[in-house]
């Protein structure tokens, strides 16, 4: 049997590598796509879709607790956290399917088995032990990554999850530890918490959300621990033991080592990047720290080979992987004026309570790149919706270069600031300066009057400040 | 003003357009018309639109007849009132019917425009038709790409041909608004461009000297006294951007400005046409070859097995590189080129000129035909270069992305059908090339050396040539040449 040939096939359907095959049969490459498990990747399976339908099961947590507040009384409540995982699997399902469609709608094979590289422009695709060899000029891998381990400290599914089985408990955790206050560790300790289990968070850096601006690293952590979250940051899980009936961790901290005990841990340390088993190393392609190792359009260092998303290298997101898909193809396709990935201008959103979202720079990043910046402040507390929705606590930070005007950065926390930091981005790609989004009318009431209320702060004109 | 007396000038729809056909008039000389009547339909290359009348009065003359072609600017008709004497039409039509510099409108106490010709004073580039009404005035002036307006202003300013030094900014730093804009047009007597753009004859697009460029990047660009057509335009949309001025800040030696913004004019009618199009080219181009040039073929073999050694080395200790046979094949024939220059040359049945680089053909089967994208200056470039520019031009030449100049010249063609396993085949001159190299698989076969059987593997290789240009002994030489390069590969890989 002649090898079948195709001008591009991509090893990974998560939101890099399906979006990386639409994109090129939208062009008129020959186009498929290797998966070895599910279509939609960790994204639309084990990441961001399905956490955040537990999440609004923790939202609705909330609101039934400050019912009271708006005169109702709730009694009689019963929660069953199996329901809400179930909620939870039946989006996802359904995501799948959506993208199977879109496969089959832009004529992409897709070849179901585990990929590796048998040399520059082959493919091997493994499937119930039979090995089918597969031409193509241009290979994208988009194999993702997965949750990293400790050292001392592994997820073995039991006591120690990972985000995959945090996300499919079958009873809710009376006493949990959750290792790493990354956007995931503080989205599951966030979750957790609202649900009802009395959650402890461990930080090794000196902050929580520490990839995030200080101010609201700092709003955040005020916000938890409000909310009952106990915090400890420059603290290490030394060690835990789970010999006994509960989970025994030795946590090392600024004021001396203590014992701790948990019915559950959640590890989310970071993430390492999959590229094992791929042929990677008998063709010299290079990977660094459990990454590949990409130029700025995502090509690798062998010829025709191409690496977009999380095995490419941070920030670890699924947006970022679809943009990186869609440049990647269109630079191959020689599409004009194609940029690569400023990652400046990659969003990140956690999805905690309350949220926070930003773009670009932090004001020390700014300062440490040797830009004079302005700083615009606004706190939700003087926002007339924030507070009649009852979520005032927040704020709206914009970092501007002082002579140019460009919006360095923008950082945000309070209800819904996931959905506006877009307002952001697209000034930012726009080139926009502080100018225009002053002049900008924002729409009254919303808690996004705030993003104009700090831009005008940054000019020293504040209204309702 | 009754006696005034309005032009109809041949609109400028976007900026490639020079000319335009009269498709159909509305109306008759004598007719009555009222602004905003469809006056007459008007085709480009790309599109037919109809120009709308921007005054009421009488169509006193139609000077452009359906059927004619005029070029952007020209007088296609007069409208006055039914009062202005013909000595006064015949008057206008004279000072303004002189081709392409543009008609002024008589109530400007301009200079002749036919004198304009000559003495053309402007800085605006000479192709930008001056608007017909008061808009004239505002079209004049120094170039205004440092005048700090707004992206929308900046865009609408080129459609309305109005030179930005002219609008009074109301903006932040005075920056010129979309607002400044149009009310500046208002005042000038223009007509604002609605929702049906393109179908006002007041509308003269046109000064393509207007640069567009993101905020900060103009910002940017006045603090740092940069002037926006040095920059580069990488950004969205044919904008400068941040980094295009940092670049030019950064090397600071000021280059005289050169936008040269239309490097990609497709002068080529082969890309843009359909599928079925390509069709007919394929076989007029292939007719008229096989009909004009007298085709003969030498043939000779190659042993390859010192190529497929040095091709296994290269790609194993290269990472960024996947040679092919067919690279190895370029890389020969474009050394061999320069040594027999008698055939790196194109012949259009008159002229016969030589080439002193060697611009190689290669044929990639495409949809529905096939296409000859080239390998540039091959001689000058290494095998991993050419091997990677190959697969660039083939990506892109399956999916219709390739540029006219790349696939428009060369001055030899190579078809390579040994990937079918096809032995050995004949095939046809690309014109206006002289000669074209026809590739067969590399296969085992017998060979006989020093008298002894042995087993080598062998590529037949059979060269087309026109024999109006290139003699026998030329091509045979150029197979000899070329026989040596791929048997010892070493030779022309120094």
């Amino acid at each position: 049997m002649t090898t079948q040939q195709f001008d591009l096939m991509v090893v990974g359907g998560g939101p890099g590598g399906y979006v990386a095959a639409i994109r090129a049969a939208q062009l008129g490459f020959k186009t498929a796509l290797v998966e070895k498990q599910h279509l939609g990747g960790v994204c639309l399976n084990w990441g961001c879709i399905p956490t955040k339908a537990l999440l609004r099961g923790a939202d609705i947590a909330h609101t039934l607790k400050e019912a009271e507040h708006f005169g109702f009384t709730v009694d009689n409540l019963s929660f069953d956290i199996k329901k809400l995982v179930q909620h939870s699997r039946s989006v996802a399902s359904k995501l799948t399917q959506g993208v199977a469609y879109l496969m089959q709608k832009n004529g992409i094979t897709v070849i179901d088995g585990t990929a590796s590289l048998a040399d520059k422009c082959l493919l091997d695709v493994e499937q119930d032990g039979k090995v089918t060899q597969y031409k193509a000029t241009h290979i994208i891998l988009a194999t993702g990554a997965r949750a990293r381990n400790l050292p001392s400290i592994e997820i073995d599914g039991d006591r120690v999850w990972g985000a995959r089985e945090a996300m499919t408990p079958t009873a809710l955790p009376s006493k949990l530890l959750v290792i790493g206050a990354g956007a995931i560790g503080v989205e599951f300790a966030s979750l957790y918490n609202d649900l009802g289990s009395d959650v402890t968070l461990v930080e090794a850096e000196q902050r929580i959300t520490p990839a995030e601006d200080a101010d609201i690293s700092a709003l955040a952590e005020k916000a938890f621990v409000q909310r009952g979250i106990k915090i400890l940051t420059n603290s290490i899980v030394q060690s835990l033991d789970s010999s006994g009936a509960d989970t025994v961790a030795l946590i090392s901290g600024p004021n001396g080592e203590q014992h701790l005990e948990f019915d559950q841990v959640i590890l989310a340390v970071g993430i390492t990047g999959n590229i094992e088993n791929l042929g990677l190393e008998s063709l010299k392609v290079e990977t660094e720290k459990g990454f590949l190792q990409a130029d700025g359009f995502g090509k690798t260092n062998l010829a025709g080979l191409y690496a977009i998303g999380d095995v490419a290298g941070p920030p670890w997101l699924a947006h970022k992987a679809s943009h990186e898909a869609v440049i990647c193809v269109e630079k191959i396709a020689g599409v004009d004026a194609v940029k690569p990935l400023n990652k400046d201008q990659v969003p990140g959103c956690t999805y905690c309570r309350p949220q926070i979202a930003s773009v670009g720079l932090t004001e020390a990043q700014a300062k440490a790149a040797g830009h004079s910046i302005r700083i615009g402040r606004f706190n939700l507390n003087a926002n007339g919706k924030a507070l009649a929705i009852n979520e005032a606590e927040g704020l709206v930070k914009t970092v501007f270069d002082e002579q140019s005007g460009e919006l360095l950065g923008a950082h945000m926390i309070g209800p819904e600031v996931t959905e506006q930091i877009q307002g952001f981005g697209i000034a930012q790609q726009l080139e926009a300066t502080e100018y225009e989004l002053a002049q900008s009318i924002f729409a009254h009431p919303t808690v996004s009057e705030s993003m104009h209320e700090s831009v005008l702060d940054s000019l020293g004109i504040a209204l309702h400040k | 003003m009754t006696n005034e007396i309005k032009p109809i000038n041949m609109p400028k729809w976007g900026m490639e357009m020079s000319e335009g056909d009269i498709n159909a008039w509305y109306f008759a000389v004598g007719d009555q018309v009222n602004a905003g009547d469809d006056l007459v339909d008007i085709e480009t290359s790309k599109i037919i639109n109809t120009v709308t009348a921007t005054d009421s009065g009488i169509l006193r003359a139609i000077l452009g007849a359906t059927g004619e072609t005029h070029a952007v600017g020209a007088l296609l008709g007069v409208i006055a009132s039914a009062e202005t004497s013909d000595a006064d039409i015949q008057a206008f039509i004279n000072s303004n019917s002189s081709a392409a510099a543009g008609p002024e409108a008589v109530t400007e106490a301009a200079a002749p425009v036919s004198a304009a010709v000559e003495t053309a004073p402007a800085p605006a580039p000479a192709t930008i038709p001056q608007a017909a009404s008061g808009l004239s005035k505002l079209a004049e002036g120094e170039d205004d790409s440092l005048v700090a307006a707004s992206p929308v202003a900046r865009r609408l300013a080129a459609e309305y041909g109005v030179n930005l030094n002219n609008i009074t900014g109301t903006g932040r730093h005075d920056r010129v608004s979309k607002w400044d804009l149009e009310a500046a047009v208002v005042a000038a007597g223009g007509q604002l461009i609605g929702n049906n753009r393109s179908a006002s004859s007041t509308v003269h697009y046109g000064d393509d000297s207007n640069v567009k460029a993101t905020p900060v990047a103009r910002r940017i660009a006045t603090q740092l006294g940069i002037n926006l057509l040095e920059c580069r335009v990488s950004g969205d949309r044919g904008r400068v951007c941040k980094a295009d001025v940092e670049a030019v800040a950064a090397l600071k030696n000021k280059i005289p400005a050169q936008t040269d913004s239309n490097t990609t004019v497709s002068s080529n009618t082969v890309a843009s046409q359909p599928i079925s199009g390509m069709r007919k080219t394929i076989a007029a181009r292939l007719q008229a070859s096989k009909q004009t040039a007298p085709h003969f073929r030498v043939h000779i073999d190659a042993e390859i097995d010192a190529l497929l050694a040095v091709r296994k080395q290269i790609n194993s200790s290269n990472t960024d590189a996947k040679v092919s046979v067919n690279d190895f094949i370029v890389k020969a024939c474009a050394s061999a080129l320069i040594k027999v220059p008698a055939l790196n040359v194109q012949f259009d049945g008159e002229q016969l000129s030589y080439f002193s680089n060697a611009d190689i053909s290669v044929a990639v089967a495409i949809d529905d035909g096939l296409i000859t994208p080239i390998v540039s200056d091959a001689n000058h470039k290494g095998l991993v270069e050419i091997s990677n520019t190959t697969r660039d031009l083939a990506t892109r030449a399956k999916l219709g992305r390739l540029k006219p100049e790349e696939f428009q010249g060369g001055s030899f063609c190579i078809s390579n059908l040994g990937m079918y396993g096809i032995k050995q085949f004949d095939a046809i001159i690309n014109p206006p090339q002289g000669a074209i190299l026809a590739v067969g698989a590399g296969e085992q076969r017998p060979v006989v050396k020093d008298g002894e059987l042995a087993v080598a593997t062998v590529m037949s290789l059979t060269l087309s040539s026109d024999h109006r240009i290139i003699d026998g002994a030329v091509a045979a030489q150029f197979m000899s040449v070329l026989k040596g390069y791929l048997e010892q590969p070493a030779t022309m890989l120094g």
